[in-house]
């Protein structure tokens, strides 16, 4: 697997190879980067606060860490701009438009989601990128699965079977099979947890390299501050589902 | 009608408080037998079959009054043992929002469909004697089907949340994110009924051929008729089946594609909770 590496601070790829197989959309058109806004999130279940009262916005190109110790609602928010869940007060802007005004499938394209576990359907690594794509009538072609697996450093994977890849691989195949419905932003919920350290570093790499080349908004939950430290511009802090502060992630975080 | 009742009662009362003595005093030496092994079912099983009998005498009691009744009384029992079979199948599904009703429909849309096409082909006469004991054999097996339905579909749904939602997450039509549980819960429904196919009149003879040799049938025409009721078993439990698992389908998922049907949380909260969202103006 050739290593993608990219130095936080200039933004320079490190791999000739990954910086020649940039993936272009079908379409021929960049997807513009956009901002998402919460305004007064909330879910509430059985009087169990999950999320309250989230006001935040999240800039075009922006990566946003979400932190919190366990149980803060980090992945109950994620699910929320996804909108898997359904707020119970609130909402959420997409370029200032109310997403529910939205098609749920279309604002789960546009709004693409790693989740923590790879979840790949059975088949090959081919028949999972092209899902998205499929499902809204879509072909990918094979020169376009090709580019994507290039850009998440899994060249030639098409024909393996999902079952035969480690935890590293799968995830990536998971960010390529997001990338594959060119969202307009990326949602990763804890996308390293159940990695090692160099594969963990390595998906770091993908969704840095991924933000610098098309200026993707991404919002990443981690339970790392480390993490946040190496990939994020903002880092906001949740407890017991409330915002207890958000900034540059150097002074959030400055002594945590 | 009372006083045919009442003869018939009589001329059979001693023959068959005789043979279940005995049939009582044959269980008794089994329980005897089990006492010598440290086995203790004496006063479960004096319950038991003192509660059997007396409950089947009743409803032989309250059948030979109703088997003199029309076909109007014909349809009214299968609905009402469609509705007591409808409650038992929805008992896997307690969680599951108006799951009773679904499991009527479901078991009424197979039971019904071919208990009226035997009807109208003549398979089945309107005489409620042959009506009803046919109809609840048929409703008992879509029954199960539906049971067996719905525990599958549940079962697959619980132990894939995660694919489910990755599918949702890329956009994925709610309905292809679970297709292959619903080809699997239909599948589960069906394969009882094809194994009890495969095996008629190699394993068993089930009791309708027993029944009609019993009675001076020619022995091919009850084979044949036996056939025809557990083809008809099968296409019932098909629909039944089918239906349930589809109307499952449908409550698995809120109006915003997002997944309801999920271990541990009883479904009306995520439609509670869609319904209390105010609207985007």
């Amino acid at each position: 697997m050739s290593a993608v590496t990219v130095t936080r601070s200039t933004g320079s790829i490190g791999d000739a190879e990954s910086s020649e197989a940039t993936w272009r959309p079908s379409r021929g058109l960049e997807p513009q980067a956009i901002a998402i806004e919460t305004e007064h999130l909330s879910r509430t279940i059985v009087d169990r606060v999950l999320v309250s009262d989230i006001t935040v916005q999240v800039q075009p190109g922006e990566v946003l860490a979400v932190v919190g110790p366990s149980g803060a609602g980090k992945s109950s928010l994620l699910r929320l701009l996804n909108r898997l869940d359904e707020p119970t007060g609130g909402t959420v802007r997409l370029k200032g438009q109310d997403y529910r005004e939205l098609a749920p499938r279309e604002l789960r394209r546009r709004v693409g989601m790693v989740m923590q576990m790879a979840y790949l359907f059975p088949g090959t690594v081919a028949a999972n990128i092209a899902f998205g794509p499929w499902q809204c009538g879509e072909g990918l072609a094979a020169e376009q699965i090709d580019a994507l697996l290039q850009r998440v450093g899994l060249p030639g994977y098409q024909e393996r079977d999902v079952s035969n890849l480690s935890g590293g691989e799968a995830q990536r195949v998971s960010v390529a099979r997001t990338l594959a419905n060119v969202p307009e932003a990326l949602l990763l919920d804890e996308p390293t947890s159940a990695l090692d350290d160099v594969s963990a570093r390595g998906i770091e790499d993908l969704v840095l390299t991924i933000n610098r080349e098309r200026r993707m908004t991404c919002v990443i939950v981690t339970h790392n501050t480390a993490q946040a430290h190496r990939i994020a511009d903002r880092t906001m802090i949740l407890q017991a589902g409330k915002l207890v502060a958000i900034g540059p992630t150097k002074e959030v975080l400055r002594d945590r | 009608m009372i006083a045919e009742l009442l003869n018939t009662l009589h001329s059979n009362i001693v023959m068959g408080m005789a043979q279940a003595a005995g049939a009582i005093t044959l269980c008794a030496a089994v329980v005897l037998l089990c006492r010598r092994f440290a086995v203790h079912v004496e006063r479960e099983t004096a319950i038991s079959l003192g509660r059997g009998l007396v409950q089947m005498v009743f409803v032989g009691m309250v059948l030979a009054v109703l088997l003199h009744g029309n076909l109007l009384v014909g349809v009214l029992i299968l609905l009402g043992m469609t509705f007591a079979a409808a409650v038992t199948a929805s008992r896997r599904a307690r969680d599951i929002k108006d799951s009773l009703l679904l499991s009527f429909y479901a078991i009424a849309a197979g039971s019904g469909v071919v208990i009226a096409a035997m009807l109208a082909t003549g398979t089945l006469t309107a005489d409620i004697a042959v009506l009803v004991p046919v109809g609840s054999m048929i409703i008992a097996n879509a029954m199960n089907a539906c049971a067996q339905s719905i525990e599958r579909f549940r079962a697959d749904v619980a132990a894939h949340v995660g694919q489910i939602e990755a599918g949702l997450a890329l956009g994925a039509d709610p309905d292809a994110t679970v297709a292959p549980y619903v080809q699997s819960a239909v599948y589960a429904s069906l394969l009882p009924r094809l194994d009890m196919l495969k095996s008629l009149g190699l394993v068993w003879i089930p009791g309708v051929m027993a029944g009609m040799m019993v009675s001076g049938a020619s022995p091919v025409y009850a084979g044949i008729y036996q056939f025809i009721i557990v083809a008809m078993i099968l296409a019932a439990s098909g629909i039944a089946g089918l239906v349930v698992t589809l109307l499952m389908r449908m409550r698995a998922f809120s109006p915003a594609s997002q997944l309801t049907l999920r271990p541990g949380e009883r479904q009306q909260g995520p439609d509670r909770l869609a319904k209390r969202m105010p609207s985007p103006a």
